[in-house]
């Protein structure tokens, strides 16, 4: 298994679009996040520098990473289509690879994307918060980084699934991108009970809005309850993982 | 055992292409096994087949006579229809890749980009390589590991002359080391320099195989006129020995089997009371033999 993911890091670390989009996720999700605190309205007496102070900042600053976790899905999808496009995984497979090698060397490929944006997040939150002191224990609410971790997991395992039926980039890119745009629209053709649960809802409300300190905001009767819903999001991300297997299983190898 | 690949049956269809059909052959070790056809015969097909990366629609294959795993390819040398490797990656970080996929030491990777006379460019990305050099890296990347055992489809496309006889030469010294070779190809000539054995591929059909000599070279073809060519040919067919008869102008020709001779059809046709105006013999050589067979 390290020599699958030896491999998958030997494919990329030269390879620029992957040192772009990291680079672009690992400038912009501080700043963003640093942005916000600065905020001030002047009809509107809210201190958003709140938004740093503990034990708030996980669910905040998880929310504000979790717009780019759409990015670094975009790269799996396009690493995953370039294994179709250069017959990289066909080359594999001659050489000695089975196709569920291909897929596990991209589960772990994901699970380690998913490793470094989560670890970058718990270094940007101990630096942020300290230096701007802290009012509540560091450890209270640092389970936003597991739902954080899955819910990146859970982009990269629908941009899989896209990736190895499409096979071509561009398409796949622009279908990975429209998909919670398409899930909305499908989302008005179900039944209100099922709506919630499609997986891009699921996935998307694991980082839900934060509240923001000293405003009443009316409680979702029907929310689902976060650990529920991170229990589903996994199961979407195994089925994900399993029918991506299938679909490359029951296809020749191109 | 001394059977290192063995197809059986096996037939594929593209939609209502009969890419193969039933496809049956037998590889010993040591063989240099040409696989000869037409562009569109079906080799890059059987090739894919006995690499795992298309599924028979019938039939099963074996290698060493075990039911093929992943780890039977990563002993096999392949280059199947087109180098494919990581365009922003070098020569070198493309082989050691292939390497870590096979399994292989990467301490292999200067030797092999040395015999294909690719070290000086070792370290320039893919995508700068000329079509060539492309092709002789994935010749580069089959020798990885020394492997006992290489399949190559169409080694020498896009290669200028040189190349050409550059690859042949590889291919040869690997021969003389003992090693097995399955090679597709288009071009007879290229299988008649390389190859010990051989089969005819035709529009998914396999046509004929067996050592080269005995399928391309001890052919005669024989040359027979007379007044009546319609009684000629229908008592030529009764005659033991004559297959192919071919109506060629005013003549017809055909082939004898191997130990029959002209003074034999002679007498054969004057003992059913033909007389032959004309017969003649006329060496075919392997071109003529080939687009005979492939006809
Ligand atoms: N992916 C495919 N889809 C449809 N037809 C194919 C495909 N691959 C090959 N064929 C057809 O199968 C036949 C055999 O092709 P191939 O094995 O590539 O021949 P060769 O390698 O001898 O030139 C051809 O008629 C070709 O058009
Ligand atoms: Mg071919």
């Amino acid at each position: 298994m390290l020599n699958l993911l030896k491999i998958e890091y030997e494919k990329i670390i030269t390879y620029s679009t992957f040192w772009v989009i990291f680079g672009l996720f690992f400038f912009f999700t501080p700043l963003v996040f640093y942005g916000l605190g600065q905020i001030k309205l002047d009809s509107f007496p809210i201190d958003f520098t709140t938004i740093y102070h503990f034990p708030d900042i996980w669910n905040n600053i998880t929310y504000v990473a979790s717009w780019f976790n759409l990015l670094i899905g975009m790269l799996l999808v396009i690493l995953v289509c370039n294994e179709f496009s250069f017959k990289t995984f066909r080359q594999h497979v001659i050489d000695g690879q089975s196709k569920s090698d291909f897929i596990l060397s991209k589960i772990l490929l994901s699970s380690s994307f998913s490793f470094l944006t989560t670890f970058y997040l718990f270094l940007i939150v101990g630096f942020l918060g300290f230096v701007s002191g802290n009012d509540g224990s560091f450890l209270t609410d640092i389970k936003y980084l597991l739902i954080y971790f899955v819910q990146s997991l859970g982009y990269m395992s629908l941009g899989l699934i896209i990736a190895v039926t499409i096979r071509s980039s561009a398409l796949a890119i622009i279908i990975f991108t429209f998909s919670i745009f398409f899930e909305s629209i499908l989302s008005y053709f179900v039944p209100d009970a099922i709506a919630p649960f499609l997986p891009l809802e699921i996935i998307s409300n694991l980082t839900p809005v934060p509240t923001p300190k000293g405003i009443q905001v009316p409680v979702l009767a029907e929310a689902i309850p976060l650990n529920t819903s991170l229990m589903i999001a996994v199961i979407y991300i195994l089925a994900f993982w399993g029918i991506s297997f299938l679909i490359l299983n029951y296809k020749d190898v191109k | 055992m001394n059977e290192i690949l063995s197809v059986n049956n096996v037939s594929k269809r593209y939609g209502n292409v009969n890419a193969l059909n039933s496809i049956s052959l037998q590889i010993n070790k040591g063989e240099i096994y040409g696989i000869l056809g037409p562009n569109g015969s079906g080799k890059t097909t059987t090739l894919g087949i006995i690499l795992g990366v298309l599924n028979p629609d019938r039939g099963s294959y074996s290698w060493n006579g075990n039911t093929p795993t992943k780890y039977d390819r990563k002993k096999i040398g392949s280059l199947l229809e087109t180098p494919n490797f990581y365009p922003y990656l070098s020569a070198r970080q493309n082989l050691s890749i292939a390497c870590k996929v096979k399994e292989v030491s990467e301490g292999d990777v200067d030797r092999v980009l040395s015999k294909l006379d690719l070290l000086n460019r070792a370290d320039s990305k893919f995508k700068t390589f000329s079509l060539g050099m492309k092709q002789r890296l994935a010749i580069a990347s089959a020798l990885l590991g020394n492997p006992e055992t290489l399949v190559l489809d169409e080694p020498t496309n896009g290669l200028d002359p040189q190349g050409i006889a550059e690859i042949r030469n590889v291919i040869l010294d690997l021969a003389n080391e003992g090693k097995t070779i399955i090679m597709a190809s288009h071009i007879l000539d290229e299988v008649e320099k390389i190859c010990s054995h051989v089969a005819i591929l035709k529009l998914g059909n396999l046509l004929t195989y067996g050592p080269i000599e005995s399928v391309l070279n001890n052919q005669e073809q024989v040359v027979v006129a007379s007044e009546n060519l319609v009684l000629l040919e229908r008592t030529l067919s009764q005659i033991d020995g004559v297959s192919r008869i071919q109506k060629n102008g005013d003549k017809l020709s055909l082939i004898l089997a191997s130990g029959k001779d002209s003074t034999y059809l002679n007498k054969a046709l004057f003992e059913k009371g033909i007389v032959a105006s004309e017969i003649s013999i006329r060496k075919t050589d392997l071109e003529s033999n080939f687009l005979e067979l492939i006809k």
